[in-house]
């Protein structure tokens, strides 16, 4: 080294080297454990999870836009847990079913969002899983991960606790603490690009995998044993989507119809046909808009108005 | 093996930690071993690359080294340069010349075009052979001394901590560095980390970030309007500065622990007040590289006007070449040699009609600082789109195509978080350009407390919002 490089350095005592080397390691995880600590906080409350919530929404972005939490709450008169997460499969949404019997004992009613492509693994986020780091805590989440996750992923997100989070994670975490839970996707779909996809065959085919349906009619089964009541809900999606594949679309459909049919404590509302070519209310082919949102949150709130009977009890 | 993975910091810690418990003569295996370690991670078949094109380079310096006649001298030189271009240029530019080889073929209707090799580059290819080659040069321009340890000869060509993505080290400044005997330093440990940490937060906050959106765009211009094309082209010229100079800076971070001092390879290169003011300050590792042994050798600027115009568009349209095999970086490259001359006849201009003045003028500097940004902007383009058409698209797009509003991408938290970071690193440029933050090794003016809790932000920051890319930008040079 030079003699001006080496001027440009300070000297730092071994003891201040120490100091500073070991108090950064401590500050960092003491601010690691407490920010994590508040985002998780601020996510339990934006999910609804440890409340007393008698109802609670599970499924993924589909249900997440498609349903107005407050609005519902204003409605029904009680609590509503909105456990909803992007991009979930079947798999993910079994342990998130689990999850919420362990946090909310007051939960008597599931609403489990359904679509044509419930039981269709592409498309879906393959690691999906990582929307559960924030809860490696749970015993239960942290299996679901260690079998799932890789071993340095695994380690670091058990180690240092805000790489447990993303920012959709955050961004939930943040609104759970504002308590927002507004369906910020304003705009329409555009159908001419869609149909132009669609001519193309761009689009995600439903495609009904026997495992998937399986682990489908366990987690009904797991609600049910819980004194829960399950009501399948198919928020709508474009029709146009339907048209193009319509007979494994209607397999689909049969399968919640024949699921609801044969359990006693499960009913299948669909809202397909009711709203699915309404196109105005859609932001994307598979999300609805907050007016869509509107509409048929509007539409869930009467039907457990009438069949649950909410507002009475 | 990537910077931000786990496998770095372990193979790191662990050399470093052996270096300098180690003798001086076990040190240079050490480092050779372990840059060798880092490149094999990848691909061992293509360390052997590394490895004959270090053996060309080392045997070349000892020929010129001791050769007297100066035509012998030269035929050395030029066989190292031919055959540590070889493998470079298979592997970069072989498909190139097929692919333009076959367009010229089915214009004249010739009907079996040749078929294509099934190629890798490897990692970082332009790196290290320029490096090595630049040993060559340097021995037989007298500007180094012959390396007659090959092993530390090897270290220098696969110093791990620069080896796939520069900075493009002289002989005069790393060679002579391995030649030390480094005592471990706390002050250089310190600085290190520093500069590391900013580095990692460039790359998987803000590069990575902007990638998101960056890639979205331009894998389909054809879907997105003007303005979309004009945020992803503003953000791509942010992300690939982060991306580069955050390596850039991991890489000197690195050298800096194990009480190396690798050269600066970034120095604010958006607030450049002239083109030739921003290829001082971007990849200053290559751009000098290309000075000294491209530029210079043709003559520099000390010929005919003609001929100065003919160096620096061969300088610009070579440097193109360097990055990619395709057109677009050769329009790139020469976008930036018309820049330069645009710029030199501006001056000019300036200077005849007694103007000179106006430069000094701080409207002016700013004016000139916003202008060179959007011509690099609009450069990089060229250098971003998949292929020709998308970039004369997007080009079109922007300058004619507002109409259907802005593309948040993905997300829109991501879209905010996006800006956020850009905001945030403008100001701590700014600050950075001011003198009060540090730049390189520079002093931070800041509060030792307020510097230290800067660090903690950074960590915590990259350890929340860092997301995991697989690869920087610059790997595939």
């Amino acid at each position: 080294m030079s003699s001006k490089d080496n001027n440009e350095t300070k000297k730092i005592t071994k003891r201040s080297f120490f100091f500073r080397l070991i108090g950064t390691v401590l500050l960092f995880f003491l601010l690691d454990f407490i920010l994590s600590a508040f985002l998780l906080s601020g996510l339990e409350k934006y999910y609804g999870l440890n409340s007393n919530s008698k109802v609670a929404l599970i499924g993924h972005s589909h249900l997440m836009l498609g349903i107005d939490k407050e609005k519902l709450e204003k409605e029904l008169g009680v609590s509503v847990a909105k456990y909803t997460r992007e991009g979930v499969n079947v798999a993910d949404r079994k342990v998130m079913v689990e999850q919420l019997i362990n946090s909310n004992k007051n939960v008597q009613t599931i609403i489990y969002g359904v679509d044509a492509w419930s039981f269709t693994s592409e498309g879906l986020s393959a690691n999906s899983y990582g929307q559960f780091y924030p809860f490696l805590n749970l015993r239960t989440i942290d299996d679901f991960i260690k079998n799932n996750a890789s071993f340095a992923d695994y380690w670091t997100k058990k180690i240092i606790r805000t790489t447990r989070f993303d920012e959709v994670l955050l961004s939930s975490a943040v609104r759970g603490h504002l308590g927002k839970w507004t369906n910020l996707k304003y705009g329409n779909v555009h159908v001419e690009n869609l149909k132009r996809g669609l001519r193309n065959d761009e689009y995600r085919k439903v495609e009904n995998r026997q495992e998937n349906i399986a682990i489908f009619k366990e987690t009904i089964r797991l609600a049910l044993k819980n004194d829960m009541e399950v009501v399948l809900l198919y928020v709508p999606t474009i029709d146009l989507l339907e048209k193009v594949q319509q007979e494994s679309f209607d397999e689909a459909i049969s399968i919640f119809e024949q699921i609801a049919k044969e359990k006693e404590g499960v009913e299948f509302l669909n809202l397909q046909d009711s709203w699915s070519h309404e196109y105005e209310l859609f932001y994307d082919p598979i999300h609805l808009n907050p007016k869509g949102q509107k509409t048929v949150t509007d539409s869930v709130a009467k039907y457990l108005h009438y069949n649950q009977g909410y507002l009475k009890k | 093996m990537l910077f931000n993975s786990w496998q770095f910091i372990v193979l790191f810690a662990c050399t470093a930690v052996l270096y300098f418990k180690l003798p001086y003569r076990f040190r240079m295996l050490l480092l050779f071993v372990s840059s060798y370690i880092f490149y094999m991670y990848w691909r061992w078949d293509f360390a052997v690359v590394m490895l004959l094109v270090s053996i060309v380079n080392y045997t070349a310096g000892i020929h010129i080294g001791k050769e007297p006649n100066k035509t012998k001298r030269k035929t050395y030189l030029l066989v190292a340069i031919i055959t540590s271009l070889l493998p470079f240029l298979y592997f970069k530019y072989a498909n190139f010349f097929l692919e333009n080889i076959n367009i010229f073929l089915s214009a004249v209707e010739v009907k079996e075009p040749f078929s294509y090799f099934d190629l890798i580059l490897p990692v970082g290819i332009s790196f290290f052979t320029f490096q090595a080659l630049s040993y060559s040069l340097d021995v037989y321009f007298g500007n180094t001394k012959v390396e007659k340890d090959f092993v530390r000869f090897g270290a220098f060509v696969a110093f791990f901590p620069q080896l796939v993505a520069g900075p493009i080290e002289r002989s005069s400044n790393l060679l002579g560095q391995l030649r030390q005997n480094h005592n471990f330093s706390r002050e250089y440990f310190l600085q290190g980390a520093k500069l590391f940490v900013w580095g990692l937060f460039k790359k998987v906050v803000i590069a990575d970030r902007l990638a998101l959106y960056v890639d979205r765009v331009f894998e389909t211009p054809e879907a997105y309007s003007g303005l979309t094309l004009l945020i992803a082209t503003l953000f791509f010229a942010v992300q690939i500065y982060c991306d580069f100079s955050g390596y850039s800076d991991m890489a000197i971070g690195a050298a800096r622990i194990l009480g190396f001092k690798l050269m600066q390879n970034f120095n604010l290169p958006y607030f450049a007040l002239s083109i030739s003011d921003f290829w001082k300050r971007w990849h200053i590792s290559l751009s000098s590289w290309f000075g000294d042994y491209l530029y210079k050798p043709l003559g520099g600027s000390r010929v005919s006007y003609g001929k100065w115009v003919r160096n620096i568009l061969i300088v610009f349209l070579v440097s193109g070449f360097w990055h990619g095999a395709a057109w677009t970086f050769i329009i790139w490259g020469g976008l930036h040699a018309c820049y330069y001359f645009l710029e030199n006849w501006g001056n000019k201009l300036l200077e005849k009609s007694g103007l000179e003045w106006v430069g000094s003028t701080r409207g002016y500097r700013f004016y000139k600082i916003v202008s060179v940004f959007m011509l690099v902007c609009y450069a990089w383009i060229y250098f971003r789109a998949n292929t020709l058409s998308d970039a004369f698209l997007i080009s079109k797009k922007i300058f004619t195509d507002w109409s259907q509003g802005w593309y948040f991408g993905g997300s829109t938290v991501t879209f905010v978080l996006s800006c956020f970071f850009i905001v945030l690193l403008v100001i701590v440029q700014l600050l950075q350009r001011k003198g009060y933050a540090s730049l390189y090794f520079s002093k931070s003016k800041f509060h030792p407390i307020l510097e230290y809790g800067w660090q903690i932000i950074l960590l915590l920051g990259i350890s929340l919002l860092g997301l995991s890319s697989n690869s920087f930008i610059y790997f595939q040079f």
